[in-house]
């Protein structure tokens, strides 16, 4: 495309099919205590 | 829905619902919320989307876009929304509420190991270790039921966290170390695998706590606030003497013998340090390549807490700190901003996405005591105690509130771009600030907005630099 370039990401839609194994981390057991960050997980099944 | 911002000189169009990131021209930039307005009153085919756009950029004061640009534009756009790209529809909230109302499972714990800490820093919600209650320590007993409980209630979960916190985990460290040896003797027989971490203040660090650890912590989290006087203004001895140059040496052995993987140093800024880029910069220069500063969680009496006023100034020092994030990225000298990170390739599921932190159902935290507590942040607030080692989870019906807390409960999240990142952000804070686990805490809301634009425009940017290495 001459006008948009589009970085890769993970379908998040395509996610609901196989997702939601729980095998994940938590997100307060990385470094924050003190919010929720989810965005900079990896997924279990990805690793 | 779109959220599209401009940042570092890259105009940047998130697709919010498929997590797709788009960089564009500026004239994309400019039609892009046009052909959105345009679909959404049934408009159809390129001609006429690209008739409602020129009508609606003609009462612009902007410079006018040739109509084969337009065209050619439209065209692009109308090829992403194709392919589910671009203006993708919310298709997610009947899917989370089936998610969470599947069968609760608990998979990870902070193991309160010490209501005690040798260390008085100001902010601490822990109220100097003791959570509002008296001084304790976890007995092994304690724990070792806290760990049963846990197997037992993890269901078909292979992974378990368990997280060794304060006060100060190290004053007692013989406990920990027990519990990670019961633990381990938990895997085999119930086909599970213990990941444990430790939150340490340092002033306690040891070699041998430090080879113990490197051989049983998955993460390590080492707090330090940044520059010296920034550290020892808020996180002082008892006696009021600073812990920075105690602690320094102790943390940079840990990172190089940890290969500076796995560790976090991690500190918290407050309105004493809105230029808290420098403290990053600082950790950086001191050799940590694990970095995580974040924004202080304090009542609005307190002086050191962050008001409303401040956020154009924090905000601005996040753009500042992403410059020279992807400055050092560039040089080769970069660091890791637990912040600023973001997954785009492999990032989470939708599921773990929009359901929330998981407090009050997969995760809990325990008392020395052994009393079960939503999360680390609920810990003494006894209308939050929802039961004990010894019983189990008795207040189902805290445990139930918590599990239908997700995005979709909160009105203020339904709309925000962010949600995928935050999952609706700490219930704790929310609960602090507005009453109930399903509000906002709108300052925090403020920061982590931004802070994914950033992770985000960092993203654009080195993605530029390898297209620019491989031309």
């Amino acid at each position: 495309m001459k006008h948009i370039k589009t970085l890769t990401t993970r379908d998040v839609k395509e996610s609901m099919k196989k997702g939601g194994c729980g095998e994940c981390q938590t997100s307060c057991q990385s470094a924050c205590k003190t919010s929720c960050t989810v965005g900079n997980q990896s997924c279990e099944k990805a690793r | 829905m779109i959220h599209q911002y401009v940042s570092n000189g890259y105009n940047i169009v998130l697709d919010v619902n498929s997590g797709c990131v788009h960089v564009v021209d500026e004239i994309t930039y400019r039609v892009i919320p046009l052909v959105e307005e345009a679909l959404a009153q049934n408009t159809e085919g390129i001609g006429n989307l690209a008739a409602y756009a020129a009508g609606r950029l003609s009462e612009s004061s902007e410079e006018p876009v040739e109509a084969l640009a337009l065209q050619e534009v439209i065209g692009e756009i109308l090829e992403l929304k194709e392919a589910g790209m671009l203006y993708t529809e919310d298709i997610y909230e009947q899917y989370i509420d089936e998610f969470k109302n599947r069968g609760t499972v608990v998979k990870a714990l902070c193991l309160h190991i010490a209501h005690d800490c040798n260390l008085a820093c100001q902010y601490c919600f822990a109220q100097e270790g003791e959570y509002h209650g008296r001084k304790a320590l976890m007995s092994f007993e304690v724990g070792r039921k806290a760990l049963d409980f846990l197997v037992a209630s993890s269901g078909s979960r292979v992974n378990l966290e368990v997280d060794f916190f304060g006060g100060e985990p190290l004053l007692n460290w013989q406990v920990v170390k027990d519990l990670v040896a019961y633990g381990r003797s938990l895997e085999e027989p119930h086909h599970k695998k213990f990941r444990f971490t430790l939150t340490t203040n340092g002033v306690l660090l040891n070699d041998e706590i430090l080879e113990f650890a490197n051989k049983e912590m998955a993460n390590i989290v080492l707090s330090i606030d940044g520059r010296k006087k920034i550290h020892d203004l808020m996180r002082p001895h008892r006696g009021g003497q600073g812990s920075y140059d105690e602690v320094v040496p102790k943390y940079k052995k840990v990172a190089e013998s940890r290969n500076q993987m796995n560790y976090y140093v991690r500190g918290t800024f407050t309105r004493n340090n809105l230029d808290f880029a420098e403290d990053v910069r600082h950790l950086a220069d001191e050799g940590f390549e694990q970095i995580s500063v974040e924004p202080v969680v304090a009542a609005d009496t307190e002086a050191y807490a962050l008001r409303e006023e401040d956020i154009p100034a924090i905000l601005a020092e996040y753009d500042k700190l992403a410059l020279e994030y992807i400055r050092r990225k560039k040089e080769g000298k970069g660091f890791n901003f637990f912040h600023f990170m973001i997954d785009l390739e492999g990032g989470p599921c939708v599921a773990k996405r929009l359901s929330g932190c998981g407090s009050g159902t997969e995760y809990l935290a325990v008392t020395p005591w052994g009393d079960f507590y939503p999360c680390h942040q609920f810990v003494g607030q006894e209308e939050f105690l929802m039961g004990n080692v010894d019983e189990g989870i008795i207040r189902t019906d805290i445990r139930d509130t918590f599990k239908r807390c997700n995005v979709y409960a909160k009105e203020k999240c339904r709309d925000c771009f962010a949600k995928f990142y935050c999952s609706g952000g700490c219930a704790a804070n929310a609960y602090h600030f507005s009453g109930s686990i399903d509000g906002a805490y709108d300052l925090g809301c403020e920061l982590q907005k931004k802070r994914v634009e950033c992770a985000i425009m960092i993203k654009a940017a080195l993605a530029d630099e390898e297209k620019e290495k491989t031309l």
